[in-house]
């Protein structure tokens, strides 16, 4: 017997609407979706730990069944616990490297060139399909040539020069992958007045849990709220992010999942979005050139389930000349390292055709997006580039 | 995060508030934490179906008897000048949306529930009333109910017994069907894991339609009329709608079922675009936890993800429903309303809260509970003072029994409209 | 008029009754037994299903306590799926005495029940949801036992070695001869006639509608009918059985079954004419809610999914008057030597877990009577579903393919007979009651073998509509299946899909509040405002 905490089943009043909502359940059998395996089979889990349906392990943590959840049962986590309470640990190798974003991501910018040719190569894809059971469908995001954090040093100094800070929590997509958004967002916060401060993090975490590694999520999520608590120099500070999922683990998956205390840091945390438009409205404005494109954008999961996607769509409605198509929200399937597991393959490609179908329909000139891994699978999918709000929004500053 | 109005609750009477607003040019916000009580609901709109236990035919004479009857009722707080003025624009608004309601004129008409009874409704979907439906019912012969081979949740033969035994079809035959669905490749989810919204998606795919039509026509034999289970699709219904009825050249009926309600999700679905369409922002899955109010105005509010960020606009609408929708929050021996902590019409004793029989002819007590406003739908907080900038429309208003009346959406679309009215004219004559 | 003869009538459906139809049964005595209602639905279906280890009387009643630890082996043998052998704490509250423990070991001691002390470190380690202010824990042997299987096994047994079972059927008088019972007139409910049956020898099993039939033969039995109430939370708060060390008093028991935790209970004494009206007063739900939440904290947190209450049978037998005091031992009366009728006897008192001696005792009596002289075997032979002692890895195994909570959930319920219940055909298992996974398999079983009128004996015989929804989409469901399986009208399920709300709404409305009310709300709007089923009567516009 366990000690219970997460109590939240014991409000489920048995509607059905997490399982109308959840994007597994639609497309495949094997998930008797979230209503099943979350609320109504952890009486059955309490009573003996037997009772676990394998069938769960198909919940791909989208959490669209929170936020369909009338009675604020948080169904997904119950799911996410589950698993790694209850199922056996099967110790993988994929799992562990796909989880360990810091290390694949150091080693991969050292060897870039190096790393890149050859995750881009079919001979190793079907290495990895088979011995590692990583799709040979799934294309590799690139790794840069160098870390986002190298580049910054050469512009800390000039950061400090700004009288208001902004810590900056980077992730590790743009550490690794993309430095540009990095820069753009340093480029954004700069025009604002605000000087960035970045501290010595760690992945966020949501890999590590997703892989059922919580004892390692749950140091690293310890480490992050004191390197961010001590970069907090007075109680105006914030700390912003541009990645959906870090923020959703930062806020929420700490204090829900881990079982951490995030109280230092919770009233400060902002989704990058949100962090701007609050600044418009103290009267910070930032002065845009006209950008004439038609883009579409996607509202994340995780960003969603913040109740944040609003505040990207207003923003991005602030840029004149910019027509805006809100794509009617839709999971795009890969849900972080999910889309990047044989099992779950053709799975996370059913669950993205809707959003690729309407996309397609929409016909902009690109697609608009917060979350990287969201990024990786519509590029993958459609004939679109996908960029980040933030990206765009640099463009618009002159 | 400033807006002019925010709505808390995307119900039907947030929806209906919120798409006047953002009609009206006002910057409009709807806050939602989970999804509302059209997921389980018939799909039609109720007007007024009952008073004093026996069923309304005309329901606007029955309003004009209630309102002026009964002060506290929320219809007697719009007029009936303005519930007919709502009641127009909903079925207006849906209908750029793709979804026709139709109605009986100035009376009320009947569809058929999942038991087989009939219950009085104003609006329906085309798939459950509409003229050729109305014409042709008393002349029909035969009807066929059917159903899906190993769907639980609707069992024909209890509403083919139920429905036989009503007046109006003494002189016609009903029988009952199961039916297969024909072999569909697909993911192969089996038919008793079923649940309405995986039949509806079924549907909704293009080439199964004439397979189904196939089906139903093969099982309809003799009969004019095809009664089956709310599962045409959420999306393109009208078209499937349409080829049912044209490939199988009978009329095609939809029945609720047990939830999720396809019929409830289409208007649901309907409102939400056409508000977004509006410019309209919907905040979905996040709760409104508390409210900074001073003076008698609410300042702003706070929600569970944004718990130090204000959300501000110069007038709010709570439509947060009733328990089910943690409107109304009830304790062991208490209930209160959580985000205002507005004056509420209550019983203190618990014992009162409800009925000895689960359908006792009196209902129960508590569905009539709820927040007390003015003439204006402004609630008053726990000192009796109103809150100026606040309004509350739909579940979460007192001093109406939704099931008993048979008013639920009636009363959500009147003052959601009433209580948008309100806000759109104060700003307008403002700025 | 129908008849029918037998040599033994069992008057009663409770655990004794059907005990002692199966004592009977394998003694090879034909006997038929007879129940107003359905089996279990008296004070059978309406205690906590504790399993006792007798540690719990050990104090002041010997007696008692020796009885159930030797019945508590039995039973594990012989009724092992009807049973959770979870183990049981006494725990000692802050404001407890603090020697009342050593009193309870050294009783145990006597009375031959293993219990022992153990550190309030390994107690929290066993049971982490318990107090963790207690002063000091005794481990005991306790256990949970689920009463409508007990009953149902032992019904099913007797039914499948050629006995007959009549429920829903009242005995509305014991025949006389002169001196000599003949049999009883019964009602049968079901198909509205009345019933003759005859036989030498009647068992008056009937609990605390003892003293009504007697009456019937002009025999004077008093029984001190006491209410005892209880409040389920709708999942399982503890895993172990959690007693309070002190006095027995109100509310200091928790226990797991199955699904759900039971806080239990109280003791209020009642007058004889309402022991048909029972009501579960606020200040019992109030005690008990308080005084739970003192050994489980969660429990002011959790969902109170219902309150019901039970009458305890108790006979005076030398004049007490309070209910608790009354001696809970077994009381066997031969009429023929206290009123001189011959052919009666009655079996009252005990507990739950002792029914099988107290079936046994009775049986040796009948025997006796009968000049039959079968040695018992009930303590010997298991009851159907009990017969191989299998776990639920090697079952989940066996029905690969169908997801582990459903093969965990029926074997739970029916052990060795899920072999009955599920096969691989995808229709057999899908669910119709997804709290508790009850299966269409499972439902159809129930109808066809387990005598199963209505839903609201479906629900005893496979806990449809006993989890957190209370009936709100698995009524419906099994509603239709009465049409399909049982030889009920579409109207008669109709029919049966509203009793069965009004029942479920009996034990819900005394705590409706909070989540309960919610789902109340949400209940009411499907089957009245959806279905309009409240109009069914009266749907003639």
């Amino acid at each position: 017997m366990i000690k219970l905490e997460n109590i939240s089943f014991d409000h489920c009043i048995k509607c059905t609407v997490c399982t109308i909502y959840c994007p597994v359940a639609r497309v495949t059998h094997l998930y008797p979706g979230p209503k099943q395996s979350g609320p109504d089979t952890e009486r059955l889990r309490i009573k003996n730990p037997e009772l676990l349906d394998i069938s769960l392990k198909y919940c791909s943590n989208c959490k669209r069944c929170e936020i369909a959840c009338p009675s604020d049962v948080k169904i997904a986590d119950i799911i996410q616990t589950a698993k790694w309470r209850y199922s056996k640990k099967e110790l993988r190798i994929r799992d562990f490297l796909l989880s360990r974003t810091d290390l694949m991501g150091t080693f991969g910018t050292l060897f870039s060139v190096i790393v890149n040719f050859f995750t881009h190569l079919g001979i190793v894809k079907y290495f990895l399909d088979v011995i590692f059971k990583i799709p040979s469908g799934r294309t590799f995001p690139n790794y840069a040539s160098g870390t986002f954090t190298r580049w910054f040093k050469a512009v800390r100094k000039q950061q400090s020069t700004y009288a208001d800070k902004v810590v900056y929590f980077h992730g590790c997509y743009v550490n690794y992958n993309y430095p540009q958004l990095g820069k753009d967002v340093v480029k954004v916060l700069n025009a604002l007045g605000k000087g960035v401060i970045l501290t010595k993090e760690k992945c966020c975490g949501v890999p590590l849990i997703a892989n059922g590694y919580i004892k390692k999520a749950q140091s690293h999520g310890r480490h992050n709220i004191k390197v961010l608590s001590s970069a907090l120099s007075d109680e105006k500070t914030k700390i912003v992010s541009a990645s959906s999922s870090c923020t959703l683990a930062l806020k929420h998956e700490y204090p829900n999942l881990l079982e951490l205390d995030n109280s230092p840091i919770l009233n400060t945390i902002a989704y990058i979005t949100q962090f701007i438009l609050e600044e418009f409205e103290k009267g910070n404005i930032l002065s845009l050139q006209p950008l004439s494109y038609t883009v579409a954008y996607h509202s994340p999961c995780h960003l969603e389930r913040m109740g944040s996607a609003a505040f990207t769509i207003e923003l991005l409605r602030k840029i004149p000349a910019l027509t805006v198509k809100i794509l009617h929200s839709e999971c795009c399937g890969i849900s972080g390292t999910y889309g990047f597991k044989n099992e779950y393959y053709g799975i996370s490609q059913s669950v993205g055709n809707e959003l690729f179908r309407i996309i397609e329909e929409a016909k902009p000139d690109f697609v608009v997006t917060d979350c990287e891994t969201c990024k990786w699978q519509i590029e993958m999918n459609t004939k679109y580039k996908v960029v980040h709000p933030i990206s765009l929004l640099a463009e618009a500053i002159e | 995060m400033r807006y002019d109005c925010i709505i808390i609750g995307a119900g039907v009477a947030g929806l209906t508030a919120g798409i006047r607003c953002a009609k009206e040019g006002l910057h409009t916000a709807i806050i939602s934490s989970g999804m509302s009580a059209l997921h389980f609901s018939s799909g039609s709109i109720d007007l007024l179906g009952y008073r004093d236990n026996t069923v309304v035919y005309k329901p606007f004479e029955a309003i004009d008897q209630l309102t002026g009857t009964i002060a506290q009722h929320p219809y007697t707080k719009c007029g009936k000048p303005l519930i007919i003025e709502a009641l127009l624009f909903f079925k207006q608004e849906c209908e750029l949306q793709g979804l026709f309601l139709f109605d009986n004129g100035n009376l009320n008409h009947f569809h058929v529930t999942t038991l087989g009874t009939l219950k009085p409704t104003y609006f329906s979907q085309r798939s459950v009333f509409n003229e050729e439906v109305y014409s042709r019912f008393k002349a029909m012969k035969k009807i066929v109910i059917i159903n899906f081979e190993g769907y639980r949740d609707f069992h024909p033969q209890l509403a083919a017994a139920q429905l036989s035994k009503h007046a109006l079809f003494a002189n016609c035959d009903i029988v009952a069907k199961q039916i297969e669905m024909p072999q569909l490749q697909d993911d192969g989810k089996h038919p008793h894991e079923f649940r309405s919204v995986d039949i509806a998606r079924i549907f909704e795919k293009e080439d199964n339609i004439e397979k189904i039509a196939d089906v139903i026509r093969l099982a309809a034999d003799d009969a004019d009329f095809v009664v089956m289970p709310a599962v045409m699709g959420i999306t393109n219904f009208n078209q499937i709608h349409n080829k049912l009825q044209s490939r199988t050249r009978l009329l095609v009926y939809e029945v609720p079922t047990l939830p999720p309600s396809i019929l409830g999700m289409r208007i649901d679905n309907a409102l939400k675009s056409r508000f977004a369409e509006l410019g309209g922002v919907y905040i979905a899955g996040d709760k409104v936890v508390r409210a900074d109010i001073t003076d008698d105005v609410v300042n702003a509010i706070y929600t569970n993800s944004h718990p130090e960020n204000p959300m501000e606009a110069q007038c709010y609408i709570l439509s947060t429903g009733s328990f089910f929708s943690g409107g109304l929050v009830s304790e062991f021996n208490n209930m209160y309303e959580p985000i205002f902590k507005l004056k509420l019409h209550h019983e203190p004793e618990r014992n009162k809260w409800y009925n000895q029989n689960f359908f006792h002819s009196d209902s129960h007590g508590f569905l009539q509970y709820g927040v007390l406003t003015d003439e204006s739908l402004h609630p008053y907080d726990s000192n009796n003072n109103i809150i100026q900038n606040l309004y509350c429309s739909g579940a979460i208003m007192a001093h109406y029994n939704p099931i008993k009346e048979g008013c639920g959406s009636g009363v959500a679309i009147s003052t959601g409209y009433k209580a948008a009215g309100q806000i759109v004219n104060l700003l307008k004559h403002m700025s | 008029m129908k008849t029918l003869e037998a040599e033994v009538i069992v008057i009663g459906g409770g655990a004794t009754g059907c005990g002692v139809l199966r004592d009977c049964t394998l003694r090879g005595i034909d006997a038929i037994l007879i129940e107003k209602n359905d089996i279990a639905s008296g004070t059978t279906g309406r205690n906590h299903g504790l399993l006792h280890s007798g540690a719990r009387y050990a104090v002041r009643d010997l007696e008692s306590a020796t009885e159930c630890i030797k019945e508590n082996r039995i039973l594990k043998k012989i009724a092992w799926h009807c049973i959770e052998p979870t183990g049981g704490l006494f725990i000692t509250l802050p404001e407890d005495d603090p020697n009342y423990h050593n009193r309870l070991l050294e009783a145990c001691k006597f009375a031959g029940i293993d219990a022992k002390e153990i550190s309030v470190k390994k107690a929290l380690s066993i049971e982490p949801n318990c107090n963790p202010n207690i002063l000091s824990a005794v481990w005991v042997p306790d256990g949970t036992i689920d009463p409508f299987r007990l009953t149902s096994a032992n019904i099913l047994d007797s039914i499948e070695r050629g006995s007959k079972v009549c429920t829903h059927t009242e005995v509305e008088r014991i025949m006389l001869k002169q001196n000599q019972v003949i049999g009883v007139q019964c009602y049968d409910k079901t198909a509205g006639e009345y019933l003759e049956i005859y036989a030498p020898i009647i068992v008056n099993a009937s609990g605390v509608w003892g003293q009504h039939i007697c009456k019937t033969a002009g025999i004077e039995l008093k029984m001190f009918p006491s209410k005892g109430s209880m409040v389920i939370i709708d999942y399982r708060i503890n895993n172990v059985v959690v007693n309070r060390c002190r006095v027995p008093s109100d509310g200091d028991i928790i226990v797991p079954g199955d699904t759900v935790s039971l806080i239990g209970t109280t003791s209020r004494k009642i007058p004889y004419d309402t022991i048909d009206e029972l009501v579960v007063d606020d200040d019992e739900i109030d005690v008990l809610l308080s005084d739970g939440e003192k050994l489980i904290p969660n429990v002011s947190r959790a969902r109170v999914l219902r309150a019901y209450c039970g009458v305890r049978p108790l006979i005076a037998v030398s004049g007490e008057m309070d209910g608790r005091d009354i001696s809970r031992g077994v009381v066997l009366i031969d009429h023929k030597e206290r009123d001189n009728v011959q052919g009666l006897i009655t079996i009252a008192g005990g507990k739950l877990m002792t029914y099988r001696l107290m079936a046994e005792m009775t049986t040796d009596l009948i025997a006796k009577k009968l000049g039959n002289s079968k040695r018992c075997l009930t303590h010997k032979i298991p009851l159907p579903g009990s017969e191989k002692r299998v776990g639920y890895t090697k079952k989940i195994k066996y029905f690969s393919g169908i997801p582990n909570s459903v093969v965990g959930s029926t074997h739970y319920r029916h052990g060795e007979r899920v072999h009955n219940i599920l096969s691989l055909k995808k229709r057999n298992y899908g669910l119709l009651c997804e709290c508790e996974m009850v299966t269409l398999g499972e439902v159809e079983y129930a109808i066809k073998n387990l005598k199963v009128n209505d839903i609201v004996d479906l629900r005893r015989r496979t806990r449809i509509g006993m989890g957190p929804c209370q009936g709100e989409l698995c009524a419906y469901r099994a509603a239709g299946l009465f049409t399909e399986f049982g030889d009920f009208t579409p109207d008669e399920s109709t029919k049966l899909l509203r009793d069965f709300l009004e029942e479920r709404f009996k034990g819900v409305k005394p705590v409706l509040w909070g989540d309960g009310l919610r789902e109340f709300e949400f209940t009411y709007w499907i089957y009245q405002g959806l279905f309009g089923l409240g109009l069914v009567e009266d749907n003639n516009t």
